[in-house]
């Protein structure tokens, strides 16, 4: 029924919430919008191999977001009923973030994160090379890009995303794991509101159709 | 051919050009030139030719940037993935490097006429000494030029930009003048190879492919991205306008966000800095407890402090560069 689709083993999707809208709307009404993309989602997921979904929040202050979660999850379990313990939602802390389930799993997870994740990530393992560095445990001529790789997949252990779903009319990662995405294609679709299966659909066929050379 | 095309604008392409000037315009404008191969596979041509043409439509489009206001470039033209390419591909790639910039060190009056001044960033060491000194030549001839800036992203990829901020970085930690502690977003950016530069408003990916591919990623968080479907040797004024109106639509919800992201950052520092001098006074504490005045005294002189050892790291790290190994003597001491 489904053509067979050029997909990585985990294949990431993304949405940006635009963040004006939230800070002006009642908080509720986040978890509604999120409920259809996460409804359109399930359908297409069981048709997917493994797949995690981030969903990137672009809020500056740390505002509601327990209740964000408490929304997500209930969402979960009144859409996804017996399926819901194959879904984890868990919220990037800034700061290292002990895995303790495996992703490599049939497990999706759905991690929500904030622009906090992306440069700042950065400076805080460039903050413990550089200390390392004074204490003489390594020198300048030791950092490269594997080192600094390596040192941001320990904090945050997310792999980088194949694709990257852009919703809304701004055309900006906003800062989005800029360290993570030098690869990764950017659809835009217009709207998170009333996004429907054949428009994540439509989305992934054209990522399917994508060609990466790799500089080659 | 020559680096700046003279190029003037029709009179359709005037007004329209009058007409977008009357909103916002970006300032510094990002392209990838892709597609190069492609055209050359259209029109039935060998690769070689297409990048030639490429380089052609890289003068002709600086000057459209010129006419349109848009005093500042950054091009993608060589990243270290391609030196994956075929030996005959990257020979090619770097002989017309070569004969371009060879070329730019004999019309210094042209460049001059239009004050362009062009800067490499990527990680040089990896061309051949000939080039690199070439190279070296061509940024000091242009270097005091300040009306236009072109800067060619060659040998390039953004996580080795930040990689090699970092290790700047740890080498100011090294030399003793910086602490950890003062490592901050707004540091790293002050250390990266565009550290010259704002970062672009505008960025800009020909040849329908839809992804960043390394380039300038820490710099274009906040950018508008367009991505359009046009080869790189058609690319047309249109083309330009049409992405200058894209940007146009996007403007202030970037400019509120880029707002946001920057309060953000002060904030982020004010606290790292109330943190140290915490620290400090414990250290240096004889149990009394401070009142809120002299604490936001210290404050201050921590944060002057910060400034002044920051200051004096950036200046360190200019100079570093500026005395770089592959510039010969004679050039290094005219700098």
């Amino acid at each position: 029924m489904f053509p067979r689709m050029r997909l990585h083993k985990y294949t990431w999707i993304k949405i940006i919430v635009k963040k004006l809208k939230y800070l002006q709307m009642d908080p509720k009404i986040p978890f509604q919008e999120i409920q259809q993309f996460l409804y359109a989602f399930h359908i297409l997921k069981l048709k997917l191999q493994k797949g995690q979904v981030i969903i990137y929040q672009f809020i500056q202050q740390k505002r509601n977001n327990s209740r964000l979660m408490e929304g997500i999850l209930k969402q979960q379990q009144e859409l996804l009923g017996m399926d819901s313990s194959k879904y984890s939602v868990e919220f990037m802390k800034n700061g290292t973030d002990k895995q303790e389930h495996q992703v490599l799993s049939c497990q999706s997870v759905v991690k929500v994160l904030s622009p906090d994740d992306g440069r700042l990530s950065i400076v805080q393992a460039a903050q413990q090379l550089c200390r390392a560095v004074e204490l003489k445990e390594k020198t300048s001529k030791d950092i490269n890009v594997t080192v600094l790789d390596s040192l941001l997949r320990e904090s945050k252990n997310i792999p980088d995303p194949d694709l990257v779903l852009k919703f809304g009319p701004v055309e900006s990662t906003l800062g989005f794991l800029p360290w993570h995405i030098r690869l990764t294609e950017i659809i835009s679709m217009p709207s998170h509101v009333d996004v429907s299966y054949d428009d994540l659909f439509g989305a992934l066929q054209r990522y399917a159709m994508c060609d990466q050379r790799l500089g080659k | 051919m020559s680096w700046i095309r003279e190029r003037e604008l029709s009179f359709i392409e005037r007004l329209t050009a009058n007409i977008l000037k009357a909103g916002p315009m970006p300032k510094h404008v990002a392209f990838i030139m892709d597609g190069n191969r492609r055209f050359a596979q259209k029109a039935h041509v060998q690769r070689q030719e297409g990048h030639s043409q490429g380089f052609e439509k890289l003068a002709e489009t600086l000057r459209l940037c010129l006419n349109l206001g848009i005093h500042e470039v950054t091009v993608y033209a060589f990243s270290i993935e391609n030196f994956k390419r075929s030996k005959e591909e990257v020979d090619g790639l770097m002989e017309l490097a070569r004969q371009k910039f060879s070329r730019l060190l004999t019309e210094h009056e042209n460049l001059e006429r239009h004050g362009v001044c062009i800067r490499v960033l990527g990680d040089l060491t990896l061309l051949p000494i000939d080039l690199q000194q070439l190279i070296a030549k061509a940024v000091v001839a242009t270097k005091a030029h300040n009306k236009c800036f072109l800067n060619v992203c060659f040998a390039y990829t953004s996580r080795h930009e930040i990689a090699n901020a970092v290790k700047e970085m740890a080498w100011g930690v090294e030399q003793g003048l910086i602490k950890p502690s003062d490592v901050s977003e707004v540091l790293l950016g002050e250390c990266l190879y565009s550290s010259n530069s704002p970062n672009p408003d505008l960025l800009i990916r020909t040849s329908g492919e839809v992804r960043l591919s390394d380039f300038l990623l820490w710099q274009t968080s906040y950018s508008c991205l367009v991505f359009q479907s046009v080869l790189w040797p058609e690319y047309s004024f249109w083309n330009l306008c049409e992405a200058v109106l894209q940007y146009q639509l996007s403007y202030r919800s970037l400019q509120k966000a880029g707002d946001l992201h920057r309060e953000g950052q002060a904030l982020q520092q004010m606290e790292a800095d109330r943190c140290c001098v915490a620290e400090l006074l414990q250290h240096r504490g004889n149990g009394k407890p401070m009142d809120a005045q002299s604490r936001q005294k210290e404050l201050l002189n921590y944060t002057a402090s910060r400034e002044e050892r920051v200051h004096c790291f950036l200046n360190a790290l200019q100079h570093k560069r500026d005395t770089a190994p592959f510039l010969p003597r004679r050039a290094a001491a005219s700098v």
